[in-house]
């Protein structure tokens, strides 16, 4: 048995776990038939799709696990910043002086997953939008910009989120 | 004053928002401005139904708000990928 | 005591609601308008999650309200760069506000 194929079942058994993990917080019920049904069902879409879920190249990873208690800290300072710049931006709609600008910058994580969390990090935050994201080049759209040079705008913006899913994404 | 009464007062004020953001869908000048319309009436009828879950104490418009929000979710991706160009959103 | 914390909750989701919308009818382009709707959108209805969590306590209805939450979190995002990119790749020119600072 050489290596794809161990990882390709690897790979198939994480997806089913995932899966019966949803499956039973939805049906909510020890209900042996039902778990049964669960159980095949979640085998069956993980033969499927196993290869949308977990990419073939994360074999190169050092880990599949991550810190999980940086990112339940993440989760909670992405709410404060949520909270914190929508005064922001409610301040702009009322006074209705806005100044928008679409602004480029690089980031520096590596990884596809952490840069994917970034941008919908950005994208949630209210004020600035993500338009476009290629390699690790990022295009954002900014309500109100305070300057419109690349490195400045991205330490505004990224801040200590990308400092912190370093920290996650080792 | 209980919270059942103000979560009923901010369900009429979700339900008239949505309305008026209606004004967005039928005389947006481009049809991003009619996506934009349609995805913040989605956002507010998921408020409105996991309000009404909440005040009801029933498990039932959970299921239903769940489902609304992925077919939400599904229905903006579809607008945006047949209406807009043809190598947009490869 | 909850009552109260419940109350803040849904009058910050209400202001935020009628403040994104009043964003979304007054703003100049498609851009502006998406960053109006974000915020009604994102931080609106997640207070008001947060006021019926903190409602019904710790039961069943808590925990489902828990994973509409989770997957809100990262739809919303989603959705809103969906519309951004289609924007963008239809090539809609930006706003910019006269005689701003270069």
């Amino acid at each position: 048995m050489n290596l794809a194929v161990k990882w390709k079942i690897t790979r198939i058994m994480l997806t089913s776990v995932y899966l019966f993990a949803g499956w039973m917080l939805f049906t909510g019920s020890l209900n042996p038939f039902s778990m049964v049904m669960g159980l095949f069902f979640s085998i069956l879409t993980a033969l499927l799709t196993y290869s949308l879920f977990i990419d073939e190249k994360e074999a190169e990873r050092r880990g599949l696990v991550f810190n999980i208690h940086i990112l339940v800290f993440y989760l909670l300072f992405l709410l404060f910043k949520m909270y914190a710049s929508s005064f922001a931006v409610l301040y702009n709609v009322i006074r209705g002086n806005i100044n928008p600008r679409v602004v480029h910058f690089r980031t520096r994580l590596k990884s596809d997953i952490a840069r994917v969390i970034l941008t919908n990090s950005i994208t949630l935050t209210p004020g600035t939008i993500t338009l476009s994201l290629d390699d690790d080049h990022l295009i954002v759209h900014w309500l109100e910009a305070k300057t419109t040079h690349s490195r400045y705008a991205g330490e505004l913006i990224k801040g200590k989120m990308e400092k912190i899913l370093k920290r996650i994404f080792v | 004053m209980n919270t059942q009464a103000a979560f009923s007062v901010i369900i009429y004020l979700f339900i008239g928002s949505g309305v008026i953001s209606l004004y967005r869908v039928l005389s947006g000048p481009t049809a991003a401005d009619r996506l934009i319309g349609l995805n913040i009436i989605s956002a507010q009828i998921l408020a409105v139904l996991v309000l009404f879950a909440a005040m009801e104490n029933m498990h039932v418009y959970l299921d239903v708000a769940l489902v609304y929000d992925i077919f939400g979710f599904v229905g903006i991706l579809a607008i945006a990928r047949y209406t807009g160009k043809k190598e947009a959103l490869k | 005591m909850t009552e109260w914390i419940v109350f803040a909750f849904l009058i910050l989701g209400a202001v935020f609601n009628l403040m994104g919308l009043l964003g979304v009818l007054i703003f100049p382009d498609p851009y502006t308008r998406l960053q109006a709707s974000s915020t009604c959108s994102t931080t609106s209805v997640m207070s008001v999650f947060i006021a019926a969590m903190i409602d019904s306590g710790i039961s069943a209805v808590t925990g489902k309200i828990l994973v509409i939450t989770l997957f809100f979190f990262i739809s919303s995002p989603v959705s809103a760069h969906i519309i951004a990119l289609y924007a963008w790749k239809n090539e809609i020119i930006p706003w910019r506000r006269k005689g701003g600072q270069e």
